[in-house]
């Protein structure tokens, strides 16, 4: 403890003025370890890790006194797990920063995370589980002029990896909160919002035009009235052409995206209705390269995040270079004492999301070619995405919870992984979810999810070449159950035994288990825990940004701890 | 309040934006190569990681395509087919599509040493530059690596003379240079008519260029660290295609390449040239490349 604090002190005295009164204030920090072994597994297709074990690890330390508070933190990547890029290896300390603010303006020096509105035009975040950390490096200020107007500039480089992409960018984002501003009591609150991005990226290119000045823009508008909620945002960004050679593929076209949402809700009872468009809206850090560290900005998805594995096992990617989409939700939660709220009540969510392709792709732009899509176009255009779902919660009597799940979700597996027409097609599923935890005794719980997933192919490819089910190129997984037991010794240990059984694979030796042993203790701001398992291969998303995660076959260690 | 919005608009004239109206082509001249001072121009190897199942890759192909319409004979391309999700051939069950193994023990070598397929595909090298750490390039960073390639001076002038049985390289030394250099010669075939996932489709008559059909040699250009301007050294190497061949179907047969099936035949002498390169082992940058074609 004593030579982080002097590290912190040697760090924070280059910042003259706040080193004298270090002894004060104080410091936090929370560590974690990400510990994988590679088993080699022919049959689901899992490699060895040469190292045989890989390794994440990072710390986190802050300090803070009054207004002011700095920090780091250090990274360890030997090597990264087989999800993160290859890039990330080392170990590092890639995040340092001070900030203090002081009569309304706060300065912040070094790396920071930002996001102009929903980040349509611009978001910097972090996201341990994708392997997504696009930080910021550079100054940072905001600036609150008079109550209820907020300003905020920055400047800084995007980090990719170990490094920081070639990109410069100047942002700049006005928030006007109008009832604070003239401490009005009107009871429907609006608040404003208009933001502004560009990136500098030096490019020469011997045929083509290129702009070295990229820069995008976002309006939004907030409106809160009782129990009702409006957001809608609409951004733009000017033309981003790659810098290629090849004359079909410079698209000098101009970027958009919208995103408008409503909720009603007040209590037991909710709804919302959002639909969103994007088109030609993918902003990158570096114009030349690709892979998601250097997406720069956000497309919110239109689709419910799913924790249960088999609801989770084909989600939707969001396609910031196009597509329209819809989503809708309904709580409800049915009274006590009711017929079917029963003793405890019962909770109903309904969901369902819709996310189809443009009007002939997004728009494009050069000197042979123009196309600009319709602004809404749904029935006839390519599906991408589609889940009708509805979660029934219960509590059954004082010993028995229960949370019921069944859902239909549509997948274009083609589109959504990039394959070509007719290798693994269309997949409609049915998913059908029980999760039912018993209190044993005091302390004591048991938690069971029993879950099937039945998989039909959509799409007829029988005049296809292929020679799978409908013609189709590639093998279907087919059907899929899950089960799980997780038995609870609260406050501290916890034991989960969860199987994921392949039934329908197409392919014979393919109708696999994928059996999975977990063991935790936790005990104060300590958690430990350990397993053993196979992982199928599969896409994980959060929030819409996805990332392809290799089979595995190993044992896995985390720790995790905080002070 | 009225002067922070005149300092947000002043913010934003300052990192104003440069909104390009067409036409797109520029009118710049393109400065032709000047040859009159030096016999030999510098030439840019262009080696395109693909694979018949990589739908993207076709659009690598097109780019690489354009960036040689540019330059010319300065841009020598390879088209090196990799791994097996990339690049394996599909079960006979499925035939006729994608039965073809382009897979070759040196490409698969290349790409395990290079770290090129486990990022995705398509990527390339350009002269591989930039290794370890940024030499594998998407393929909208060639145009700009080629033309950064291209300003270089030339150390090498390379020339190759084939027979139906021998090829002769002559690497002749333009400057003085210390260091470790190996020298590379390859045969790639072009116009092989197979198939290849492009975008959405599975495109049955794929014209596939340039393909790495197997490494004659790679070994040091000579025992010396020292090469003095105007020397000249001698490679000769005799190679009978049918050997060389056979190779290729061994290493798809043996199931060396994964899920290999022994399908890497047919080779066609007529479409084949030589690619002689000369690389600094150390840094791995390619300093010379020449092409020529085979006289079979």
């Amino acid at each position: 403890m004593k030579k982080i604090a002097s590290l912190l002190m040697v760090f924070g005295a280059s910042f003259s003025g706040f080193s004298q009164e270090l002894n004060t204030g104080e410091i936090h920090g929370d560590f974690d370890l990400n510990l994988q072994s590679y088993q080699e597994d022919e049959l689901i297709g899992a490699t060895a890790a040469n190292e045989v074990i890989l390794n994440n690890a990072y710390l986190n330390l802050n300090y803070i006194k009054g207004n002011f508070a700095t920090g780091l933190r250090y990274e360890s990547y030997l090597n990264a797990l087989a999800d993160y890029d290859s890039e990330f290896k080392g170990n590092g300390i890639p995040y340092k920063y001070a900030t203090y603010s002081v009569d309304g303006l706060e300065v912040t020096v070094g790396n920071y995370y930002e996001q102009l509105g929903s980040g349509l035009i611009f978001r910097s975040y972090e996201e341990k589980g994708l392997g997504i950390d696009n930080a910021m490096d550079g100054v940072r200020l905001k600036y609150s002029p008079t109550q209820g107007t907020y300003l905020k500039t920055f400047i800084g480089k995007s980090r990719t990896h170990f490094t920081y992409s070639d990109g410069i960018f100047r942002g700049a984002d006005l928030e006007i909160n109008t009832n604070e501003l003239l401490s009005s009591e009107n009871k429907i609150k609006t608040i404003l919002g208009g933001s502004f991005i560009s990136r500098y990226q030096e490019r020469s290119n011997l045929i083509f035009k290129i702009p070295q000045n990229v820069s995008a823009y976002a309006g939004r508008l907030n409106l809160m009235y009782g129990s009702w909620n409006y957001y809608g945002e609409y951004a733009y960004k000017i033309n981003d052409p790659s810098n290629v050679l090849s004359a079909s593929k410079m698209n000098y076209a101009r970027g958009n995206a919208i995103t408008q949402n409503i909720t009603f809700s007040k209590r037991g009872f909710g709804v919302s209705a959002e639909i969103h468009r994007t088109d030609n809206m993918t902003f990158k850090s570096d114009r030349d390269k690709d892979g998601k560290a250097y997406l720069i900005n956000y497309i919110p998805t239109l689709s419910k995040p799913h924790a249960y594995s088999l609801l989770a096992l084909y989600p939707c990617a969001t396609q910031a270079d196009g597509e329209f989409g819809m989503q809708f939700d309904v709580f409800y939660k049915m009274k006590k004492g009711t017929f079917l709220g029963g003793k405890y009540g019962t909770k109903l969510a309904f969901n369902y999301s819709r996310i189809n392709g443009l009007n002939g792709g997004n728009s494009f732009l050069n000197d042979n070619t123009e196309h600009s899509p319709m602004l809404i176009s749904i029935e006839n255009e390519e599906l991408y995405f589609q889940d009708i779902n509805l979660e029934i919660n219960k509590k059954i009597n004082k010993k028995i919870k229960a949370n019921f799940v069944i859902a239909n979700q549509t997948y274009n597996k083609d589109f959504l992984e990039g394959h070509v027409k007719g290798d693994y097609g269309v997949l409609n599923s049915t998913i059908l979810i029980a999760d039912i935890s018993f209190k044993i005794k005091k302390g004591h719980s048991l938690r069971m999810e029993l879950q099937m997933l039945n998989s039909k192919q959509l799409e007829d490819y029988s005049a296809h070449v292929g020679s799978y089910e409908n013609g189709l190129e590639e093998p279907a997984e087919g059907d899929w159950g899950m089960g799980l037991l997780e038995y609870t010794i609260s406050p501290h240990w916890f034991f989960t035994v969860q199987d994921m059984y392949n039934y329908g694979n197409e392919i014979t030796e393919k109708q696999l288990h994928y059996l999975n042993i977990t063991a935790g203790f936790i005990k104060g701001a300590n958690r430990f825990e350990i397993g053993y398992g196979k992982k199928r291969e599969g896409i994980f998303c959060v929030g819409g940004v996805c990332k392809l995660v290799p089979s595995s076959n190993g044992f896995n260690l985390s720790i995790s701890s905080s002070f | 309040m009225k002067k922070y919005l005149t300092l947000l608009s002043a913010i934003l004239i300052i990192t104003s934006c440069d909104i390009v109206e067409g036409p797109y082509l520029t009118d710049e001249a393109i400065n032709p190569v000047d040859t009159a001072t030096n016999s030999y121009m510098k030439k840019v190897l262009v080696e395109d990681f693909t694979g018949h199942l990589c739908p993207n890759c076709p659009d690598a192909a097109r780019e690489l395509d354009a960036i040689h319409d540019i330059y010319g004979e300065q841009i020598i391309g390879m088209a090196i087919h990799v791994s097996k999700s990339f690049a394996r051939p599909y079960p006979a069950s499925q035939a006729p599509s994608f039965q073809y193994d382009f897979r070759t023990q040196w490409g698969d070598n290349w790409d395990n040493f290079y770290g090129i397929s486990e990022m995705g595909l398509p990527r390339g090298m350009i002269n591989r530059i930039g290794y370890p750490d940024n030499h594998k390039l998407s393929k909208d960073e060639w145009a700009t690596e080629v033309s950064n390639e291209l300003n270089k001076e030339v150390d090498f002038g390379i020339d190759i003379n084939t027979t139906i049985n021998s090829i002769t390289i002559s690497s002749n030394v333009l400057n003085n240079v210390n260091g470790y250099y190996n020298l590379v010669v390859c045969l790639t075939e072009s116009n092989i008519i197979n198939w290849q996932k492009d975008g959405q489709e599975n495109v049955e008559n794929y014209i596939h260029n340039h393909v790495l059909k197997t490494v004659l040699i790679d070994e040091g250009l000579s025992s010396t660290t020292n090469y003095i301007a105007g020397q000249t050294i001698e490679t000769l190497i005799n190679y009978d295609l049918a050997t060389l061949e056979q190779y290729n179907i061994d290493y798809s047969t043996n199931n060396t390449a994964e899920l290999g099936n022994g399908n890497a035949g047919d080779w066609n002498a007529s479409n084949m040239s030589v690619i002689a390169y000369i690389y600094n082992t150390n840094t791995k940058e390619i300093l010379q490349v020449e092409e020529s074609h085979l006289n079979n």
